[in-house]
């Protein structure tokens, strides 16, 4: 490996921990999140926010870009990390994460730079991306492309495989899906709750080429991507069917679809960033004091309106 | 009439309930995608493993799936996010269960704003006026606990699909253990002369409430709770437009095609009075804890009293010209 590849691929993983930490830190704050989900595609996304995509942060409407779609959206952490990371918004802004006027739980198109496309609710992102992929084709934009992330609970849905009958229909070679597959959804294993196997076979069924890599080892993510973007492609769709660790770098977190969808306590934040520093050998701080939220709901509102 | 709140949330008295209910009704069967600790229907898997069916993350697949069971003698509960029942699978629904009249019952679990953080996906301020506009479909919005739990005993004695709503939300109790739900009937909460307040669901509370401060102020103001929105009691709201000839809705729901559409219907053809509705109006969804969702939204006993006061003003200054 050149020394240069090498120091491409430190800088990515050390963007991946800096979205997990950075993640950690706002969700703490907002009292809600998906945990498990942003730090399984961490690499994924610093690696597609480190070179892989075109896309300019001083310039995130340039319409010779390539455009993301965050499928799984809720993920959406990771998203806005990897975004404030680059330079799209303030880093600060992602401390808006589920605030009244704030960044939503799932991401909204146009809510800040460099999100395209609203989504929540599961297996809608893959046929907006053809959408998308179809548009830069009748425009005569052969320059960008399409890059879809979706979890693997979500290839439950119909949609997903209607999606991708379109794109081998049309020969969207512009359009690269990735599945982040963690193996596990909001309840438990895929295999035990509904197994999406054989996967890889599925979408070569469809007419897509389909690409298998280790979705935290940044050498064969770059090297995957690489020929997806300039081997793969000849009138076909590629899926990039990445394996992945729901929860990666924190012991407790990983497989454990507890932490789908929950938010750390104050204590439980620090076990985590000290999992972190251990999984990776940092020393990182919180860049902050971290404080959560109390939801009274209802009986706050009344009871403090009657007061 | 004193408010206070129970200390388990709807979601946990729907997983009970259906606990209940499967002990007694062996053809009762629950379907779930991929949500069943957030709604609570993992209580009824453990108890009866082999009448839980998990169809996966596909909504339409598990309407489809309930209703092909029900067509065949099951009564059944597919169970997912008001979101997903009323917007995603609205097609399945339709056409699968309401049109052919088969015995499924549709739980919409986190309904309204009590999806919260989830933002506008998962959230769902549209569904009372997506499954009224259904044919033959009965539509629900229960109180509190025990009116929920009366609620699923009296739809497994009436055939017919029932989509009834399951909020996350510690509600205010309305009624005790003995309180009994019946289809198309309303209840008056508190008497009043100026003003009647109507709430569905969980948002009764804040008519409740919001009657205790307008009492302060010398404006006597009727609470009427309408946990039946299909079929709904048209005596009882034709008798308050009567009485108090003033209403102001509120309710967890956009203010189009919910309570205060359904109470609109009624009042304009049968005795017109003046009318306000509290809830969402042409606005998007933020994502945000619930306390502060119903501040954003001024979904709170201040603003429905402040509504209700304008109301009342203006109806005495038209009596007194």
């Amino acid at each position: 490996m050149t020394r240069l590849t090498s120091e491409l691929h430190q800088a990515i993983d050390a963007k991946a921990f800096a979205i997990r930490q950075l993640c950690l830190e706002f969700i703490t704050c907002a009292g809600w999140g998906h945990i498990g989900g942003s730090f399984s595609e961490a690499e994924l996304l610093a690696s597609l926010y480190g070179g892989i995509m075109n896309v300019d942060p001083q310039n995130p409407s340039d319409p010779r870009r390539d455009m993301f779609v965050l499928s799984k959206a809720h993920a959406s952490p990771a998203l806005y990390a990897v975004l404030a990371l680059s330079g799209f918004f303030p880093r600060e802004r992602v401390f808006s994460y589920c605030r009244p006027d704030g960044l939503d739980g799932h991401t909204q198109r146009g809510q800040c730079p460099g999100i395209e496309y609203s989504g929540g609710s599961l297996g809608t992102g893959l046929s907006y991306a053809t959408g998308l992929a179809l548009a830069l084709r009748l425009g005569d934009n052969f320059a960008s492309r399409v890059y879809c992330l979706l979890g693997d609970g979500e290839c439950n849905e119909g949609q997903i495989w209607e999606a991708a009958m379109s794109a081998a229909h049309y020969g969207l070679d512009n359009l690269i899906a990735i599945v982040d597959y963690n193996k596990v959804m909001a309840k438990g294993k895929l295999s035990d709750l509904m197994s999406v196997e054989p996967l890889s076979d599925k979408f070569a069924s469809f007419g897509w080429t389909v690409l298998e890599c280790d979705g935290h080892d940044v050498a064969e993510i770059q090297m995957i991507f690489h020929r997806a973007k300039y081997l793969e492609m000849k009138g076909r769709p590629t899926v990039v069917i990445a394996h992945t660790v729901k929860g990666r770098g924190v012991p407790e977190a990983e497989f454990n679809y507890h932490w789908h969808t929950h938010a750390p306590s104050i204590e439980q934040a620090g076990q985590f960033l000290a999992a972190l520093n251990k999984t990776y050998g940092k020393q990182e701080k919180f860049s902050r004091p971290l404080a959560s939220p109390k939801d009274g709901g209802l009986e706050a509102v009344i009871f403090g309106d009657l007061a | 009439m004193k408010i206070s709140f129970s200390t388990k949330s709807l979601r946990e008295t729907f997983g009970q309930t259906l606990v209940e209910l499967g002990e007694r009704y062996k053809q009762l069967i629950v379907l779930d995608a991929d949500l069943n600790t957030s709604a609570r229907t993992v209580l009824f898997k453990e108890r009866y493993p082999d009448r839980f069916i998990q169809c996966g993350i596909a909504e339409a697949n598990l309407f489809g799936i309930a209703a092909g069971l029900a067509a065949q003698g099951y009564v059944t509960f597919p169970s997912t996010f008001a979101a997903f029942a009323a917007r995603k699978a609205l097609d399945q629904v339709y056409v699968n269960i309401a049109y052919p009249k088969l015995d499924v019952k549709i739980a919409g679990s986190y309904c309204g704003m009590t999806a919260t953080e989830c933002g506008p996906s998962h959230n769902c301020a549209e569904d009372l006026a997506i499954m009224r506009a259904l044919p033959h479909v009965k539509v629900l919005d229960p109180g509190d606990n025990y009116e929920l739990r009366s609620m699923m005993h009296a739809m497994m004695a009436e055939p017919g699909p029932v989509y009834f709503r399951v909020a996350k939300v510690n509600a205010a109790e309305l009624f005790g253990p003995d309180h009994n739900f019946e289809f198309g009937v309303g209840h008056l909460l508190r008497e009043g002369r100026d003003v009647t307040l109507f709430g569905t669901g969980f948002m009764t509370a804040v008519a409740l409430a919001a009657a205790t401060l307008l009492d302060r102020e010398g404006i006597s103001a009727a609470v009427a709770h309408i946990p039946s929105l299909k079929p709904i009691d048209e005596e009882l709201i034709v008798r308050q437009a009567r009485a108090t000839g003033a209403f102001v809705t509120i309710e967890n729901h956009r203010v189009f095609g919910g309570l205060g559409g359904a109470v609109a219907e009624i009042v304009s053809r049968e005795y017109p009075v003046q009318l306000e509705m509290l809830g969402l109006g042409d606005t998007v969804f933020e994502a945000a804890p619930l306390q502060d969702l119903l501040r954003h939204y001024e979904l709170t006993p201040h603003a429905l009293a402040a509504r209700a006061r304008a109301l009342v003003t203006r109806k005495r200054r038209a009596t007194a010209a």
